[in-house]
Parts: structure tokens; sequence; C-alpha cells
């Protein structure tokens, strides 16, 4: 009887002082101190890359090249900017990024008074390199362009239309009323093939950005030429809004219809087949170079840089290869 | 000596030390948690104060812009050297994760700073425009560095978070600890009282139970006390009393024995010197009114009577002696002479009694009224029984350095355990003997006298008859028993 109560007790005793003791341990083992993340010594560079459309696939892809590229470096990258196509909270980004004295801007062109006052003056007073990427502004001061060849991507879609469509045909070209630089290169770009087949007739569309004005444009074009055989959206972000439209009046499929790859639809729209070709751009290549342009020139390694910009490849992707 | 006191100090201490310990264990904790909020709210708050000093200053810098007086410049510098501060005080809360948010940070405030200076520098220069715009991008600094206030906090949540959270759960940890804590110190201190309790209260209880033995009058029963306390030396002094008192009653009771004892051999002391007076007055009387009959037999011409009672007074006479004086084999071999003339008269043709001796062994010396006995034994058992009487053979001889003397009958003789017995001294004496000295009396006195056990020897078997056998020594080996002087 004794034996059992002191085997009860101990046995009571072990459990309440194992308890305790693991108890204990958890409170006490947590360290005191903040932990602290190590400062990356190495990074030489602030960079930022600004964007006025933030994760869409097209600059996803931008960012990763980017920041892959500045983690070879060694530089520290940050991608900042806004939605949408937020013109005014993306130039806000940009002031900031000035105001905090980055080490270089990487920056998606904007063809704005406010942009180039910006990058001209602004960022020059503070001597902050400015690269445009995808999007060129030559008139701001940028140091260069990193991106496609728009003229030569305007040519090949061109060309892609004429063998689709033949010699002959009305073509509508549905241009931001922006009148972007880049949007321009591309109008100038298919122009210049399609000025050669005397039987193809171009009409000029233009539209602000948003969905509905996109749709009452169309309408009004289509009201107008219905014999119209092709289309062709020259800024990106106008082209789900015009397939919609052409969709709702009749079938897609007997139009021709061409854009360009950097809006987030278009690889949707691509796969479905409701539009006939893309040109496709090297995104990830931009990033890289347009980061690795704005490292060697901060160290001084390649002076001057080509103010005319560094092309990255470009291709033609039709419905049929995506399909 | 493990006294009671030390062990109730002990316990105190004991406990004070844990106590203490727990309560140290916690301070120590809270302190540290305490550092840990602190350390983590002025990390906020320093990040605040920057959008707090920028904000204030650019509403200094509205005020003097307005009103260029030196009060209100005054106020500008101090805000800008506050901004300036905030500043210092940010940039320690560098770490990896907001490294570049940081940096960017604290250019935004030399921006701020700068256009700050821009705005004042046109003011001076009365180009109220350009004061105007410098002032309109300071303000847009400004709420930039709010914007990135916010986003910097929001960064130090995510950098924290797991902290944090690592500091709720360590919070309710603690109370876990605390439940678990209090139940096992509550536990181990029952334990410990009990165990002090029972180490006190064991020894008291056995005190208890020994003084309640005593009190019984139990005074043989131990008391033993294990512990090493008051309380033992208390018992060793009970046990030493109890000893002492243990002694003194054997003592009184062994004293009471003797009293008793003494008493009673006063008793009998009184009694058989009353018996000796007795016996004196009435032999004496005796011898004389014997020699008187036989005188007077003898004269009426009685001579057989005559002699009959001069037997009967000599063997009176003889056996009022003193027992333990010696007398020589010869008065010896007279008394039993006398004795069988007593007994033939009475028992007639029934009784023969054959004399063999050698009257050269006579001189020899031998405690009194041994033979008689011996021979009264004889006619006891082996004459008076039979029908047709029986014959005792008495024979002294030489043999050797000895004397041999035999008494032999021709009874129903005895068992061998039955003589075993009388040589041991240790058989019941049959009543009737004329001088009331049995045969064991008789043994006893003759192995004293000379100091040998082999002077007398028993050979007897039932239905063949019983021979005793004394083999006296010719010279004794203590003779001092002769010089006696006899005062019967």
């Amino acid at each position: 009887m004794r034996k059992t109560i002191v085997i009860l007790l101990g046995i009571i005793g072990a459990v309440l002082i194992w308890f305790t003791s693991v108890s204990a341990y958890k409170v006490f083992r947590a360290d005191w101190r903040l932990p602290q993340t190590p400062l990356r010594q190495s990074a030489e560079y602030r960079l930022v890359l600004i964007t006025r459309e933030l994760e869409t696939p097209f600059w996803d892809k931008v960012a990763s090249g980017a920041r892959e590229e500045a983690a070879k470096h060694g530089a520290m990258l940050e991608v900042w900017g806004s939605y949408n196509n937020d013109s005014d909270e993306f130039l806000k980004k940009l002031e900031i990024a000035i105001h905090s004295r980055m080490d270089g801007i990487i920056v998606q062109g904007l063809d704005t008074d406010a942009f180039k006052e910006l990058v001209k003056y602004k960022a020059a007073s503070y001597g902050i390199p400015v690269i445009t990427v995808a999007n060129d502004v030559p008139d701001s001061l940028r140091r260069t362009y990193v991106g496609s060849d728009q003229f030569r991507a305007g040519q090949m879609i061109a060309r892609q239309l004429a063998e689709d469509m033949g010699p002959e045909g009305t073509v509508i070209l549905l241009r931001d009323s922006g009148n972007a630089h880049f949007q321009e290169q591309r109008l100038d770009g298919i122009r210049s093939v399609l000025e050669s087949y005397p039987g193809i007739r171009l009409q000029y569309a233009e539209t602000q950005g948003t969905r509905e004005r996109v749709i009452a444009a169309m309408q009004d074009l289509m009201n107008r030429s219905p014999e119209v055989q092709a289309f062709i959206a020259a800024n990106a972000n106008l082209t789900a809004a015009m397939v919609q439209e052409i969709g709702r009046r009749s079938r897609v499929q007997p139009y021709h219809i061409y854009s360009f790859d950097d809006s987030p639809d278009m690889q949707t729209l691509l796969r479905e087949g409701l539009i006939d070709g893309i040109i496709e751009q090297s995104p990830e290549a931009m990033g890289r170079i347009a980061t690795a342009l704005m490292t060697d020139w901060l160290k001084g390694d390649r002076l001057p840089l080509d103010s005319n910009g560094y092309h990255t490849e470009i291709r033609l992707r039709k419905a049929d290869d995506a399909r | 000596m493990n006294r009671i006191q030390n062990k109730i100090l002990s316990l105190t201490g004991i406990v004070l030390f844990i106590m203490a310990a727990i309560w140290m264990t916690l301070t120590y904790y809270s302190r540290q948690t305490q550092e840990q909020y602190n350390a983590i709210l002025q990390r906020y708050l320093r990040m605040n104060e920057v959008t707090g000093a920028s904000q204030q200053t650019i509403t200094d810098l509205n005020n003097y812009l307005i009103r260029p007086t030196p009060e209100n410049l005054d106020q500008l510098e101090r805000s800008k050297e506050r901004l300036r501060q905030a500043k210092y005080d940010v940039h320690a809360l560098r770490n990896g994760d907001n490294d570049f948010d940081l940096t960017s940070y604290t250019n935004l405030i030399d921006s701020l700073l700068e256009a700050v200076g821009r705005a004042l520098m046109f003011q001076s220069q009365m180009v109220t425009n350009d004061s105007n715009e410098a002032f309109n991008e300071a303000t847009r600094i400004s709420r930039s560095i709010s914007d990135m206030t916010l986003t910097l906090l929001d960064t130090e949540l995510k950098t924290y978070d797991r902290f944090y959270r690592g500091i709720i759960e360590r919070s309710t940890e603690l109370n876990r600890l605390g439940i678990w804590l209090h139940a096992t110190i509550t536990f181990l201190l029952l334990l410990f009282a009990y165990w002090f309790a029972l180490s006190i209260t064991r020894p008291v209880q056995k005190l208890t139970q020994a003084a309640k033995e005593l009190s019984r009058g139990h005074f043989d029963r131990k008391i033993e006390v294990s512990s090493n306390d008051e309380i033992a030396f208390l018992a060793k002094m009970f046990e030493r009393m109890r000893l002492s008192i243990n002694n003194l009653i054997t003592e009184i009771q062994q004293k009471a024995q003797l009293e008793h004892e003494l008493q009673q051999n006063k008793l009998l002391l009184q009694e058989s010197r009353y018996r000796s007076l007795q016996s004196q007055i009435h032999p004496h009387f005796l011898f004389n009114t014997l020699d008187t009959l036989s005188k007077k037999a003898y004269l009426e011409g009685a001579g057989e009577t005559s002699d009959l009672l001069a037997s009967v007074a000599g063997l009176l006479r003889y056996s009022l002696r003193r027992m333990d004086r010696s007398v020589t084999l010869y008065e010896e071999v007279r008394v039993l002479r006398q004795y069988m003339d007593i007994q033939s008269a009475r028992f007639a043709d029934r009784l023969r009694f054959v004399e063999e001796i050698d009257d050269s062994c006579l001189y020899v010396q031998i405690p009194g009224l041994t033979l008689q006995p011996i021979v009264e034994n004889a006619v006891i058992h082996a004459v008076e029984p039979m029908e047709d009487g029986g014959t005792i053979t008495f024979r002294v001889a030489e043999d050797g350095d000895r004397i041999r003397v035999e008494i032999a009958d021709d009874g129903p003789g005895m068992p061998e355990e039955k003589v075993a017995q009388i040589l041991k001294g240790s058989a019941q004496e049959t009543a009737g003997h004329t001088t009331g000295i049995g045969i064991g009396n008789v043994v006893q006195r003759l192995r004293l006298f000379y100091g040998q056990d082999d002077v007398i020897d028993i050979g007897s078997r039932p239905g063949a008859g019983t021979k005793v056998v004394l083999r006296l020594p010719k010279v004794r080996r203590n003779d001092a028993d002769d010089q006696r002087t006899d005062r019967g």
C-alpha cells in the first residue's frame, strides 16, 4: 500500500516537473533581440523599375529579367509602378524615385510632357540616369532605350497582313489618342510596308484608352466601312475591347486581326483564335539588358550609351501556332 | 544534532529560495519583454516621427512664406533640426528587408530639406514663383514621405510578423507555465511539508507510545527513536530512566524475596528448635522408662523381655546421637545386631539373618546409622511382604585397601531404573523407617563422608533379590570430621 502511494506520488511529481520544464523551455528559449536580416553590403546601386502595368504577364517578365540581372551585378532593384495604365500614380512614383535619389531608374516610357519634364529636368538635376524600356520617349533625354524596334514590328505585322489578306482590302488601324512614340513607330512601320500595296486601303481610328470609347469608335468605324477585312491594334491595350465589339456584330473568324503582345489579354485572345497574330517581344531580355546597361553605365564600363537604343528580339506569332 | 529549529529554518529557507528564484526569473522575464516591446515601439515611433517632423516642417515653411518673421524662421529652423534628428534616428533601423526603402526614405528627407532650402532661397531673392514651385515640391515630397512611412511600417510588420506572433505565443505559454509551476510547487511543498512534519511527529509518537507503555508498567521494552534531534535526546534520557527504574524494581523484588525467605527460615528455625526440644524431652523419659522396664522384667524373671527392652533402649539412644558424627564399624554392627534382635522377636521364624563378619575389619570409621537403614529397607521390602519371610545376609570382609560390607536379601528385587534413582538420591522415600532415615539419606551421607562416589553400589534385578555393597576405604581421605566433638 505504502509502496503504491510512493510510486504514484513519484509519477505525479515526474509528470508535473516534465510539463513545467517543457513549458519553461518554450517560454525562455526565445531570442530576446529583434531578428536582424543581414544587410547586403555588396549592394552598390539602388535601381528601380517603374511601370504603369504592374502584375501583367509582360511586365512580370521584364521585372524578373531585371531582378535576375541585378542580383548578378550585386545591385538592389525594386519594382514600382501603377496599375491599369494609371499615369498619375506612375508619374508620382517616378518623382518619388527621383526624390529618393535612386542610382538608376529604368522606366516604361510615357510620351507625355509631365514625363519628359521629370526625366529631362528633375532626374538630370539629381544626376540620375534614366533608361526607358519597352516604350521609348526619345526626346526626353533618357540615356538609352531598351526594347523592341517598334518600326520593324510594324513592318512585320504589315507583311503578315498582306500575306494573309492578299493585296486588296480595307484595313482599320486602331490607335490610342496619346500619340505615344512607340505607337507612331509601329504605325510608321505598317505604313511603310502597305504603301507598296495600292489595293490596300488604310483607315485610321483614334480613340481614348477606356473600354467604352474603344467600343464606340469601333461601332462608328464599322458602320462607316462595312467592307473592312482586317484590323490592326497599334496599342495592345485596345485589342480586347475591339475584338469584343467585332464579336458582337458578327463572327470574328473572317476578319484578319493583328496586334502586339504588351497587354495581359493578348495570349488568351490568341489562344482562342479571336485574333490572327501578334508581335511577340522579349520582355525578359528587355529587363535584363536594361539592368545590365544601367549597372555598366554606373560603373563607367560602357560610356557612352547608344542613345538610339538597344533592340531586343521580336517575332510574329500566329493563332495557328498558339493552338 | 539536527535540531527541530534547524529543520524549520531549512524548510523556510527552501521555500523562500524557490519563491525568490521564481520571482527573480519572472522579473527578469518581464523586464526583457518590456525592453523588447520598447524596442519594437521605438521603431514605429521613430518612423512616425519622420512623418510628423516633415509635416511640421512644411507647415512652418508655409507660415514663414506667408509671414516671413524671424520667429517663424526660427520655428522653421527648429523643425528642420527635428527632421534631421529623426532622419538620424531612423537610419539606425536599417535591416536587410528595409535597406532599399530606408535609403530612399532618408534620401527623400534630404530632398525635402533641399526643397525647403530652395524655397527659402527664392523667397529671400523675392522670386515668388520659383519659391512657390519649391514649396509645392516640398509638399509633394512630404506626402511621399508619409506614404513611404506607411510602406516602411508595412515592411516592418511583414519582417517581424513571425517575431510578433512568437511574442504572443510566448505570453500564452507563460500563462501555462504559471499554472504548471503553481501545480508543481504546491505538490512538492505538500510532499516536503508532509515529510518534514513526519520527521518531527514520528519520534514524538514513538515517545508517546513508550511513555504509555511505561505508565502501564511495562518496563522491559526498549525505547528506540531513530531521528537525530531533541526528541532523540529526550528518548535517550527516557530510556536511561526506564533502565534505572527497571533495575530498582528488580532490586526491590529481590530484596522482598530475600525478606520472605528469611521470614520463612526464621519460622522453620523456631519450629525445628521446638521439635528438637520436644524430641529431647521424650527420649530421655523413654530411656529411663525402658531401663526401668528392663530391670523390672529382669527382676521378675522375664530375661528375654528384659533383653529386648534393653535392645530397644540401646537402639533409641544410638539413633538420638548426632548423625554427622562418625562411629566405628564395630559400633554399627552392634546396633545392627540389637535391631535384628528386635526384628527377630517380631518376625520369629520368617526372618533369617546370616552374619559373616571378619572381626579384624571392624575398626574402620563410618557415619553413624548407615547400616541399620539399609537392613531395615531390606526387612521392609524383602521380608515383611513375604509369607515365608526371607533371608538377610550380612558380610564384612577385607577387599584390598577397602572393607567390603555386603547386605543381601532374597526378596523380589527392583528394576534398574529404581536402582539408578536411588543412587542418584532422587527416589521417593517410603515411610515407615524406624529412625526416620531413608536409604537416599544414607547414600548421600556416605558419599559426603568419604568424598567418593563409588563407595556404595546396589545390585538388583526383579525376582533375584537385592544386594547393597559398601566399599569403605580403610583410611579416610579427610579425617577432619573426626575431630568434631559430640554434643549429643
